[in-house]
């Protein structure tokens, strides 16, 4: 259906919306060009440092071109045993994103779909979690898990992961329950479907952008989570991330190796994050469905 | 002292004669005193320094010849109090315990520790005879292991504050020679060996220990200024503390702008690289700025004691020691001392010398074949003059070290005066020291 | 007919969540609301004893605390506005048609900083502002700025990060916001009015309004939360100029073993941060109903 707009008399095309004038292309170019260019920057940069020798690394000002070298990885990987913190940081990202999802779509479609009493302030609740500092609940955890012998454990970081992932969990999916029309509820109802089975076969999977970000989210958190990972593991289940900054003795700073951590580290979450990028724009709605 | 050296002689001569009554003409060996404790694990932290490095390297022969078997956990150096603290509170693994000497009082007074010569009482069969405690230098075993005349543990990661100097830039600005004192360091080296983006001197400053122990403590002694007068009282505001830390202030010009920002890493990189002329850090550096992996500036270093201040020389003193934790089970309190004491012996010195570590003891250093360890004659004569309350070491030092550290980058930032600053860190000060009950008497002045 | 379900239904679906959360959530929350009513440090445990409020009034009257507060909220208002600025104009650029194949990749590099490790930014603010082999000071044209060292240079860096890191996430919540946007009503808008902006204020935003709240709370707790990447990148220095409030609780509960101090300043940061989330959703989530 063309539609010949009245103010620019331009021509639609068929099925779009009305072409309004768009900015100028070139504008949109140069924009969209420095976005990526200062995203991406600090990780290039942080690449080839990791590809240099200590010398090479520190000369002022730095350098571009120059020869590269795969030492700084070998070490860190087998010798300073990056490897297994980065196996170490999977294991728990991965199940401790499970647990929140499973533990917290129903509540979110409870919350979403459910009247009760102190609904809200439930809800509140939850958010609030994701609020208190990480440095006061260390302590509190660390004997816990001392007296319970679970100290340098993978489970005991899996479940304290919860108090952040499960409010992410619950905010964005609530949303995303929300702005389901509630027909398809009633039209199952009517059939004799349980709550459950309204929430699997009909609202989930019309939830999953929302689903799927906070599946996101709740991996990228517990991936680069650091303060219980330093102050809760020590050989067995150290993370990444204590394990990056470990290097940071203060005695000597070895860059090269330091990036090279650095990019070890990171590069498992970029890649996911990329490949699940899709899901975030579109997941991203955070209540604004109406 | 003396009573202490007393003690320890007749600890040392008991055990001997114990040790001699039972072994009968056999005489000790390692491994056959660690037989009734083979295959026990024992836990200790380790830091990311040379020393453990040397240690670790060393390890499978004392693993073989014991069958203990040693876990070492590492940390950087700013998360290993805190991991044994929340470790000995909790009721945890560690058997060892690594002590900085401004840890010992602290260690020593919750009792996390046990004294060398109780453990040795326990078990008198695993006391070596060639244990030569008076082999150590004293200043070193008192103030890194010693705590209210009692020794806790032996002297291992052992440091002193030494002046690194840049021969080939001293002699391009027409110096032949290191400063003698720090008047010489300041008036003469400073200006001739600053400009052009290079500079004559930089003091690692840092918001840490370092600041406290490296920049802080070191302007004090050499000007005739300390911590706390006898009473315990704040000394920071005396003529003497004052002159030195304006003495700091005015050297500032001579170092990299930023110099508050300074850790020891970037300080000896610093050095390394050529921009500094001189430095005063620890001992344990030497092998980072003579490698040509990691200095630029390999072949033109020389090391000299630090320099002299009105109130003589006073290096700065720092280093750790290994003592048993009282935590550990029976087999454990004995597999570590076993531990302890084969790392800080007469006969593994060499070797840990060799390796990249700085023992404690006194032979070791009168040995042949030590020309390629330029450290050495100064560090030697470091050792001599040394003043083991540098650092106060009593329990209430890591409070206190946060005061230190905090104003004392606010002076260097020229936030607050001298005097202001001074002030500030005495009035603090004594409200911990109050609080502690050392002006009430319930608690002995000992630092 | 909405809502009216068996109480057993309620419990099993939001039970577990429920009970996951306060086994981990609320017996830590109370041992620190214990230690901060006692005077708790681990290397004095002996001297363990009951003073009631008095952490509370020692937090409320210290200079320092209010400093490092002061601190971190003028880094929440120079650093949010600007993400939410940078954000939104990321978001139009994004939201107007054409280029599709950059503006794919242009999302793409968005994604990038969001999921970096905070610690690893810090890591990386240390090799890149290095005054003498730092890219940035090469890239300025071989200037000589002391970014690590200097006071107000280093809080500059810190705002720089931060930003860096956070404006995709607001980038990307508006987008979506703006997609929500019914395509007629857009259209209707723009055929009315010339104006960009009043376009944005009567059509877009009530579209934008939720995301944004939720932007705040977020980007306000987290703020207030700041601590893995000032860590690695300052460790709060030069001096206190960097010191937010998350580094000085750390530094007075973890080097200063004081807990029960380190605890009331916790919970009074929680305060704070809850009674701020509360004004956010009453004076905007109002507007939007």
């Amino acid at each position: 259906m063309a539609v010949v707009s009245p103010a620019t008399g331009e021509l639609a095309a068929a099925g779009a919306p009305a072409r309004r004038k768009a900015a100028p292309l070139w504008g949109q170019f140069a924009i969209l060009i420095v976005i990526m260019l200062i995203c991406v920057f600090p990780f290039y940069w942080m690449v080839t440092t990791s590809l240099k020798t200590q010398i090479v690394a520190l000369e002022a000002p730095p350098v571009w071109i120059f020869e590269p070298t795969l030492a700084n990885y070998r070490e860190a990987l087998f010798e300073d045993g990056v490897l297994r913190t980065l196996v170490n940081s999977l294991i728990i990202a991965v199940c401790t994103t499970a647990l929140a999802l499973v533990l917290g779509v129903p509540a979110a479609f409870a919350l979403a779909r459910f009247e009760f009493r102190g609904k809200r302030d439930l809800w509140f609740w939850f958010i609030t979690n994701r609020m208190v500092s990480p440095i006061v609940l260390a302590l509190p955890f660390f004997l816990i898990a001392r007296n319970l012998g679970l100290l340098d454990k993978h489970i005991t970081l899996i479940l304290i992961y919860l108090t952040f992932n499960l409010p992410i969990v619950i905010w964005i999916v609530t949303d995303q329950f929300r702005g389901i029309p509630y027909d398809l509820d009633e039209a199952a109802r009517l059939e004799g479907a349980s709550q459950f089975t309204i929430m699997r076969r009909i609202c989930l999977p019309l939830a999953m952008p929302g689903v799927a970000v906070s599946a996101i989210f709740s991996f990228i958190f517990s991936w680069n989570e650091l303060m219980f990972g330093l102050i809760l593991t020590r050989t067995e289940a150290k993370t990444a991330p204590a394990m990056a900054v470990s290097f940071m003795e203060g005695y000597n700073l070895p860059y090269g190796k330091i990036m090279a951590t650095s990019t070890l580290i990171v590069i498992p979450v970029l890649i996911f994050a990329l490949i699940a990028s899709k899901q975030l724009v579109r997941g991203l709605t955070m209540g604004a469905v109406k | 002292m003396k009573n202490l050296r007393n003690l320890y002689c007749s600890t040392a001569v008991a055990s001997l004669v114990a040790t001699g009554a039972v072994a009968g003409s056999h005489g000790w060996s390692l491994k056959d005193a660690a037989a009734p404790y083979a295959g026990t694990t024992i836990d200790v932290v380790f830091l990311l320094r040379p020393g453990y490095e040397a240690i670790e390297a060393m390890l499978p022969a004392f693993e073989e010849e014991t069958g203990i078997n040693v876990n070492i956990i590492k940390h950087p150096y700013e998360n290993a109090l805190g991991e044994q603290v929340r470790d000995f509170v909790a009721g945890g693994d560690l058997d060892i315990a690594l002590i900085d000497l401004v840890w010992i009082g602290n260690f020593a007074e919750n009792d996390w520790i046990l004294p060398l010569a109780e453990v040795q009482e326990k078990f008198p069969d695993i006391v070596d005879p060639n244990l030569d405690i008076d082999d150590f230098f004293p200043l070193v075993l008192n103030a890194f292991g010693g705590w209210n005349d009692t020794i806790y543990g032996l002297p291992f990661d052992n440091y002193s504050g030494l002046m690194f100097y840049n021969r080939c830039m001293l002699e391009e600005a027409g110096f032949d020679g290191p400063p003698a004192t720090w008047g010489e360091l300041k008036d003469v080296y400073g200006p001739a060996l600053t400009g052009d983006g290079k500079y004559a001197f930089a003091l690692q400053s840092k918001r840490n220990e370092t600041q406290s122990a490296d920049s802080f403590a070191r302007v004090l002694w050499p000007f005739g200024g300390s911590f706390l007068n006898d009473e315990f009282r704040s000394n920071l505001m005396s003529e003497e503390s004052q002159a030195g830390l304006k003495f700091r202030q005015d050297l500032m010009q001579y170092m990299p702008d930023g110099i508050v920002a300074y850790d020891h890493a970037e300080t000896v990189n610093a050095f390394a690289q050529g921009d500094v002329a001189m430095i005063t850090e620890w001992s344990a550096f030497y092998s980072t700025v003579v490698s040509p992996e990691t200095s630029t500036v390999a072949d033109c270093v020389e090391i000299a004691p630090e320099p002299m201040g009105p109130a003589g020389r006073k290096p700065a003193l720092g280093g750790f020691s290994l003592a048993v934790a009282s935590q550990a089970d029976e087999a454990e309190q004995a597999a570590a001392y076993l531990f302890i004491q084969w790392a800080t012996s007469k006969e593994n010195a060499r070797e840990y010398l060799e390796r990249g570590g700085v023992p404690a003891r006194q032979s070791v250093y009168m040995e042949d074949g030590l020309e390629d360890f330029k450290f050495v004659p100064a560090l030697v004569e470091s050792w001599q003059d040394g003043v083991p309350e540098f650092r106060p070491r009593f329990a209430e030092w890591p409070e206190i070290t946060e005061i230190v550290q905090e104003w004392g980058t606010k002076m260097m930032l020229g936030e607050v005066t001298t005097e202001e600053g001074a002030q500030e860190i005495g009035t603090r000060m004594e409200e911990v020291l109050e609080a502690a009950g050392y002006y009430s008497g319930d608690k002995p002045l000992a630092q | 007919m909405r809502g009216k379900v068996a109480r057993k239904t309620i419990f099993a679906f939001i039970g577990p969540a429920v009970i996951g959360l306060a086994a981990v959530g609320i017996a830590p929350l109370v041992y620190a609301l214990w230690t901060s009513l006692h005077f708790y440090n681990l290397t004095k445990l002996k001297r363990v004893e009951f003073i009631g409020l008095e952490n509370y009034w020692t937090v409320l009257t210290d200079e320092v605390f209010w400093q490092a507060m002061g601190r971190t909220f003028f880094l929440l208002g120079t650093a949010l506005p600007l993400q939410i600025a940078f954000g939104l104009g990321i978001a139009l650029v994004l939201h107007q048609p054409g280029l599709t194949l950059l503006k794919t990749l242009a999302r793409l590099s968005l994604v990038l900083p969001m999921a970096t490790t905070y610690a690893v930014v810090g890591l990386l603010g240390q090799v890149m502002f290095n005054q003498k082999f730092g890219v940035v000071n090469q890239l300025l044209g071989g200037a000589d700025i002391n970014w690590i060292g200097d006071p107000t240079n280093a809080f500059a860096m810190i705002i720089f990060w931060d930003v860096w890191q956070w404006t995709p996430f607001v980038a990307l919540v508006l987008l979506a916001g703006l997609t929500m946007v019914p395509g007629e009503v857009e259209e209707a808008a723009r055929l009315e009015t010339k104006s960009k902006w009043t376009v944005l204020r009567y059509v877009q935003l009530p579209f934008l309004l939720p995301g944004l709240v939720a932007v705040l709370i977020l980007r306000t707790a987290d703020t207030l939360k700041l601590f893995d990447m000032v860590f690695t990148l300052t460790r709060g220095g030069p001096g206190s100029s960097t010191e937010f409030i998350s580094l000085m609780i750390q530094r007075v509960g973890f080097r200063g073993f004081d807990q029960g101090l380190a605890s009331a300043q916790a919970i009074i940061l929680l305060i704070i941060t809850i009674v701020l989330a509360q004004i956010y959703i009453r004076v905007f989530y109002k507007e939007v109903n």
